[in-house]
């Protein structure tokens, strides 16, 4: 059941070939967009509001389908096995820069053609209101006094935001307990619960609870301040120039045709450029932030760069 | 008042009250169709409620969680497969009585506790959402590890009699539950390097390969037929009024148990279900018919894993922070309409918080009626030839499976589990352990790392919490039990004799 009857692939072999000879006919079906979450979390909501924000431009359907698991490796080597024909396309999150450095999949930016990248998200460092820290520095301060007196919940160990942890005890010479959760939201509940003292997240996954006053927002891990959080500072501007951000783009199998690429990154700049997606930004915290082809490559190749000279280093300092 | 009749008045309207009736419908086919989930459908429906009002938007995602849990019930049910995780404990006793003739008294039962269950654990939440939510939030690693091993040590519970099979199966689930990475070091355990193994053992196929599959393949084996021309007897579809009377207790401690698992942050009604089962098996004096067609342990499971929808809502309506799956992806559809759950939305926007209250009590009123009426209809199910169904549960199975993920290794977790699921019924191994063991084994292990984490490697530490000593003393009374009972039984025989004497 799992391979399709031999006249079928015949079938769309045939149909292939028929498509190959006309350059100018794609997008003549619906287009898969491959996403490695499950449906409800961030990477779903983004890739759908693009997909039906970019549909109409491509006069296709775009029609999301979930592999999730292994921190995204599966949908990655999914995607990278279809045919480059551009009708199977994927969600490319900051884990595709990460996924070879922990060993799920030997797979990386330079091994898919990358479309564009949509947007990207800081992390946040927050503790309970109660709490006797009021900034960043007191939290330093007491982190450097007492080496793993506070315990910092993480969304487990290998995800973005615990990397940034790990980025923020090397920059600053604190250290702290970690308590690893599966996932930002059971981490929050127990910094919110008062059962850990802190936790790293995204700026969109603590937005709410900071606005409802259950959770205190001490530093943002990144260049700039963020939007939806103006008022806390930024650990660049207290003198730490850690963060690595979370982000969201698109690719598809290696060797896609330029044409087709561009063709894509097009619609998705057109989605990118409507207020539609500058609200959905707004709404989850995330800053609204396109790179081209060319830039989305040079970045990700950077960030993977990053991770793959960082991870050991880090991992080595998490176990002395 | 004035907020509840706005609350009241904001859902009385024809389009909200028509998502509302679509939702509970569109929930009904997804709660059949075991694969398809209640955390799946919300979240593949959120995006079409971006474009309509909050209230119709609410309307519609509430209408299929309050409708795809009691239908989950049914395939439990009529065919011994859970339409959903929730309804495992449904099945033990559910099943049982279609196997009498009595699938419609059972689909009976399914629809009027479930909405019991509802309806509770919504005035739960519309009078007491404050202390239940604080009470919630209490629950650290050190509280997750006991309810866990409160869950576990239920195992003798649920072996149906063979307690020694029941803790060799329950310890494979344990053992099955740690393939994947580790929780606390990311550490690859037992995936033979093949990624698809890093999230571990997919639960849902299993469920469905070891009921439903495995089910399938004993029937074949056994030839069967008989069994179906027996179970066409459908019976009476609501319950007798003494009967009724007799299930009022289970159903409602059912409701108030899985009504604080349900609140209680990353356990919902799966665990609620099995907890509120026990709990009834060991509180009815009639404890032995359990898991053999009693009324009282099919209400008291479907009220509880239906009540863990009220004590969910109430953790993510008052603090923001996500009960089960399905409020998960409820909150990022409040956020997306401007709405933010929290503290704040009690104060500042409590017609709105009344307004989520109507609208799950008409889903869960809609939602008994659809059960009712379409008691009948569905257990025609039963009157179709054996090998029609047995085909029909394969391709559902198979589809169900494969649609969680997309992936073809949980197939063949499917496949596998349903092999494995022929095996133990033909030699007498209980299910339900195992399953148990799956669903808590990453929760007990991972919450008791975290909690020696926290007390810095100290074992004595975590005993200083209240709410641990009190699951550990009930861990303690479940394993005790029915040692208690077996020495009264003999008591009770011995009197017996005497006149015999």
């Amino acid at each position: 059941m799992t391979a399709p009857p031999l006249r079928w692939i015949l079938a769309g072999c045939l149909f292939a070939v028929g498509c190959s000879g006309n350059e100018e006919s794609y997008p003549s079906k619906e287009i898969k967009l491959i996403v490695q979450a499950s449906p409800g979390g961030a990477s779903d909501m983004v890739s759908r509001v693009m997909a039906s924000l970019a549909e109409g431009h491509l006069n296709v359907p775009i029609v999301c389908e979930y592999k999730p698991g292994a921190s995204g490796a599966l949908a990655f080597s999914f995607v990278a096995r279809r045919p480059s024909d551009g009708y199977t396309i994927g969600h490319a999150p900051v884990e595709i820069a990460i996924v070879r450095s922990l060993g799920y999949a030997d797979i990386g930016p330079s091994d898919v053609s990358l479309i564009c990248l949509v947007s990207k998200t800081a992390p946040a460092l927050v503790v309970h209101p109660d709490s006797p820290w009021q900034s960043f520095d007191d939290f330093i301060a007491a982190a450097k006094a007492e080496p793993g007196n506070i315990v910092m919940a993480n969304s487990g160990i290998g995800s973005i935001w615990h990397f940034n942890i790990l980025l923020l005890e090397q920059g600053t010479g604190a250290r702290f307990t970690h308590l690893p959760y599966g996932g930002s939201a059971p981490a929050l509940v127990s910094v919110i619960g008062r059962h850990s003292d802190a936790a790293v997240a995204a700026v969109g996954e603590v937005i709410s609870h900071v606005r409802a006053g259950s959770l205190r927002a001490l530093a943002v891990f990144d260049a700039g301040r963020a939007g939806v959080m103006a008022e806390v500072p930024t650990t660049h501007e207290l003198g730490y120039p850690i963060g690595a951000p979370a982000w969201s783009g698109f690719y598809g199998p290696a060797g896609m045709s330029a044409e087709r690429v561009a063709m894509l990154a097009d619609a998705f700049k057109t989605a990118f450029e409507t207020t539609e997606w500058a609200e959905f930004c707004r709404e989850l915290g995330m800053e609204a932030h396109y790179l081209g082809k060319e830039d989305f490559a040079a970045f990700a190749l950077e960030q993977q760069r990053f991770f793959e000279s960082r991870i050991p280093q880090l991992v080595r300092l998490e176990n002395p | 008042m004035a907020e509840i009749l706005a609350g009241l008045s904001a859902v009385l309207a024809w389009p909200v009250l028509g998502f509302l009736a679509i939702g509970v419908c569109l929930g009904a086919v997804f709660g059949a169709l075991p694969g398809l989930t209640a955390t799946m459908g919300v979240a593949l429906l959120t995006p079409l409620t971006f474009w309509v009002s909050p209230e119709q938007g609410l309307a519609m995602l509430l209408g299929i969680y309050c409708g795809t849990i009691p239908s989950g019930g049914i395939p439990a049910i009529l065919i011994n497969v859970p339409g959903t995780p929730a309804s495992i404990a449904a099945s033990w006793d559910g099943y049982a009585l279609t196997r009498k003739g009595q699938a419609g008294l059972a689909l009976g039962i399914n629809a009027l506790a479930s909405t019991t269950g509802q309806l509770t654990s919504i005035a739960f939440l519309a009078f007491l959402a404050f202390p239940i939510a604080s009470f919630a939030l209490r629950f650290g690693p050190a509280e997750y590890f006991g309810l866990t091993l409160l869950g576990v040590s239920l195992m003798a519970g649920v072996s149906g009699g063979h307690v020694l099979k029941g803790v060799l199966a329950g310890t494979l689930g344990l053992a099955l539950a740690l393939v994947g990475l580790d929780p606390m070091t990311a550490y690859p355990r037992y995936t033979f390097g093949m990624s698809e193994f890093l999230d571990g053992i997919s639960f849902v196929p299993v469920m469905i390969g070891l009921f439903g599959l495995g089910e399938v393949l004993v029937q074949i084996s056994d030839r069967q037929s008989a069994q179906v021309s027996a179970a066409a007897a459908i019976g009476r579809v609501l319950p007798r009024i003494a009967d009724a009377k007799r299930m009022a207790r289970a159903t409602f401690s059912g409701a108030a148990v899985g009504t604080m698992v349900g609140a209680i942050p990353a356990a919902g009604g799966d665990i609620g279900a099995v907890i509120a089962w026990e709990q009834a098996r060991r509180t009815s004096s009639d404890g032995d018919s359990f898991g053999k067609g009693s009324l009282s342990g099919l209400a008291a499971s479907c009220s509880a894993c239906n009540a863990a929808i009220g004590g969910g809502m109430t953790t993510m309506l008052t603090l923001g922070i996500p009960g089960d799956a399905v409020s998960a992806i409820l909150i990022g559809a409040l956020l997306i309409h401007g709405i933010q759950p929290g503290p704040l939305l009690f104060a500042n926007n409590q017609a709105f918080v009344f307004s989520i209250v109507f609208l799950m009590i008409f889903a869960s009123l809609l939602i008994m009626v659809i059960g009712i009426l379409g008691a009948k209809p569905l257990a025609k199910v039963l009157s179709i030839p054996a090998p029609w169904l047995w085909a029909g549960i394969i391709v559902f199975g198979t589809v169900g499976a494969y649609a969680l993920n997309n992936a073809v290794t949980d197939v063949w977790a499917m496949y596998a589990a349903g092999v494995a699921g022929f095996l133990f019924r033909k030699t007498q191994i209980p299910l339900g352990p195992l399953v148990l063991g799956l669903i808590l084994g990453p929760l007990m292990e991972s919450n008791l790392r975290r909690a020696l984490i926290l007390s810095r490697g100290d074992w004595w530490a975590m005993l200083t919490r209240p709410i641990l000593l009190v699951f550990l003393a009930a861990t303690l009374l479940s394993l005790l039990w029915p040692l208690v009972r077996a020495r009264r039984g003999r008591a009770k025989r011995s009197q017996d004799t005497i006149p015999d004497a």
